[in-house]
């Protein structure tokens, strides 16, 4: 098998949601002396833009979505000991988590999926984050963005708390805010003041590179 | 515009709405729940707890709004509850599932099909004996209960359960074979107090799960409530909540008398409903009634009123899903408002 065949199986099998075959092929990928590096890009990370893609088209769903991403996370853990250099260094950063109040984090675990497959790194609050929380681990990691998820209308108030903070820290031209979730609308961002507002995980990824080009 | 006075009782329009006759305006029934508790001061956690704190609450509602329906609802969990899921309890909150308790299959034993009168269920059938003694002449009272697949995914965790769909099918059928004796039970008590049953399907949602998954684990188990309750000659509704665009059709095939619908072309719903169903819907709660003005949210009715004119069978003015708590009252009056004006038919009736 060659390297590009390999890369191919690796993709296929990661959106035909075979977690055991893409761990096998993984380990593959080792014994054949490809660099973890190639096969997470060409391999891993290739099949979950298909599969984000068939998310974007509603042929997948969340089950599936959850399930790729499973197999991407099996075959990420086998190569990542052999990852040589700093791999982090030029990426988009982003803090990203359900804000305080709500517990439902399936909406922002899929957003998260999105990103990292996107090659973003991701630092994930959790869920119930205590508004500060943001801006602390924004100012942390210098991030470029802050992500914030609720499915609960009661709680939407705070992800415009969260950006007065920014201003108030003085780090508002820094970080850009992305807000999504059941009760989020175009409206609700425009009026507090967010970047970006997505309806779903995939369009998400592509604006927030986007935004982060132009910037 | 003007604005017509009701001629008909809520429940009169309903009856005959049901049946095909004249009505004098659109039938209209907000998905007002909890927040009803604001109206007479009192918290949510309150109205959850207390029977006589959510008849009083439903019934300052419907003296204010004169809706059609009394939408009676707590939580998403409260079947999941009865079965055996412990709940955190808010001030004024609706009560929630942090840790689902089925970890594992070996955590099945913990779980057991829920009877009519565990958990809260009987705060509910106390607080339909009240509506039904104080206003059960003028207005019909629904409960909206979480139905098998959502109460088989709270119970199980729900990012897990739909995983295991594909990893554990087996599991999932075995939960859903608890929930669904579990709401089966629950629901025949409530036709004996004369509620209209509610199935609630928040994660059979098509924003979650593909149509194939939504066959396979949903409506199977929405089809054994339905039936039931016809065999009970009650009628009963399906809400599903998010986009379905690609399941109504599926949701019509369960022969729900109605379908209760949130984020869903109404063209689409129309022609793939065809008259199966009654439709009801679908005014965005978290958009035009939480921020639009009284204007934008007439308007947002009006548009909905005309897409469905005349549509075989028959058409219910909504909120899309259960109305937020931080909605103004007067947003929901200017709902009744655009159903009492755009909504208003021409009426001679041989009732009154």
């Amino acid at each position: 098998m060659t390297k590009k065949e390999l890369f191919e199986e690796i993709k296929n099998n990661l959106i035909e949601m075979e977690e055991e075959i893409v761990e096998e092929l993984c380990k593959k990928s080792l014994e054949m002396g490809i660099p973890a590096k190639e096969t997470i890009q060409e391999g891993l990370i290739a099949g979950m833009e298909v599969v984000g893609q068939l998310y974007e088209e509603e042929e997948y769903f969340l089950p599936e979505v959850l399930i790729c991403s499973d197999a991407m996370n099996i075959g990420i853990d086998v190569l990542k000991p052999h990852l040589e250099g700093d791999v982090s260094a030029d990426k988009i950063r982003a803090v990203i988590g359900v804000v305080e109040g709500d517990t439902h984090d399936i909406g922002k675990n899929l957003v998260k999926i999105m990103l990292e497959a996107g090659g973003i790194e991701v630092h994930d609050l959790g869920r119930d984050v205590v508004l500060d929380e943001f801006v602390n681990k924004a100012k942390e990691v210098d991030a470029h963005f802050i992500i914030m998820s609720t499915l609960m209308t009661t709680t939407m108030e705070g992800m415009k708390v969260v950006i007065e903070k920014l201003k108030a820290e003085g780090m508002r031209d820094s970080v850009k805010v992305a807000i999504g979730g059941g009760p989020i609308s175009q409206r609700f961002a425009t009026e507090i003041g967010a970047d970006l507002y997505t309806k779903d995980a995939n369009e998400a990824v592509r604006k927030i590179k986007e935004i982060h080009e132009a910037a | 515009m003007v604005i017509k006075k009701d001629i008909l009782t809520s429940k009169e329009r309903v009856m005959a709405f049901l049946q095909g006759k004249p009505i004098d305006r659109v039938p209209c029934m907000p998905i007002v729940t909890s927040n009803a508790s604001y109206l007479i001061g009192k918290t949510i956690n309150e109205f959850q707890l207390d029977p006589k704190v959510m008849a009083d609450s439903y019934i300052a509602a419907y003296e204010r709004y004169k809706y059609d329906l009394s939408y009676l609802f707590t939580n998403t969990s409260y079947v999941a509850e009865a079965m055996g899921q412990e709940l955190v309890y808010y001030d004024d909150e609706p009560a929630c599932t942090h840790n689902p308790i089925i970890q594992s299959r070996e955590d099945l034993h913990k779980i057991k099909v829920a009877d009519k009168n565990d958990g809260k269920f009987p705060i509910l059938f106390e607080a339909l004996d009240i509506l039904n003694e104080k206003v059960g002449e003028e207005v019909i009272t629904a409960v909206c209960f979480s139905g098998p697949l959502s109460t088989a995914a709270t119970l199980r965790g729900t990012q897990n359960f739909i995983k295991e769909m594909y990893n554990d099918p087996e599991l999932c059928m075995d939960l859903l074979k608890m929930t669904t004796e579990s709401c089966k039970n629950f629901m025949k008590e409530c036709v004996e107090h004369n509620a209209l049953p509610i199935i609630l399907e928040p994660i059979s949602s098509g924003s979650i799960l593909s149509p194939k998954l939504y066959k396979k684990f949903s409506s199977p188990f929405t089809q054994e409530l339905v039936d039931l309750a016809h065999e009970m000659n009650s009628l009963i509704a399906l809400h599903i909540c998010g986009k379905t665009h690609k399941i109504i059709d599926l949701m019509a095939d369960t022969k729900a008398d109605i379908l209760s619908i949130d984020i869903c072309d109404l063209s689409v719903a129309r022609e793939k409903v065809a008259g199966k169903a009654a439709i009801l819907g679908n005014i965005t709660p978290a958009d035009e009634l939480l921020f639009g003005t009284r204007e934008d949210i007439m308007g947002a009715c009006k548009r909905v009123l005309e897409e469905m004119e005349g549509y075989a069978g028959g058409f219910v003015l909504s909120s899309g899903c259960e109305i937020p708590k931080k909605v103004p009252f007067e947003n929901i009056d200017a709902m009744m408002d655009a159903a009492r004006s755009y909504g208003a038919y021409d009426f001679k009736s041989d009732i009154k």
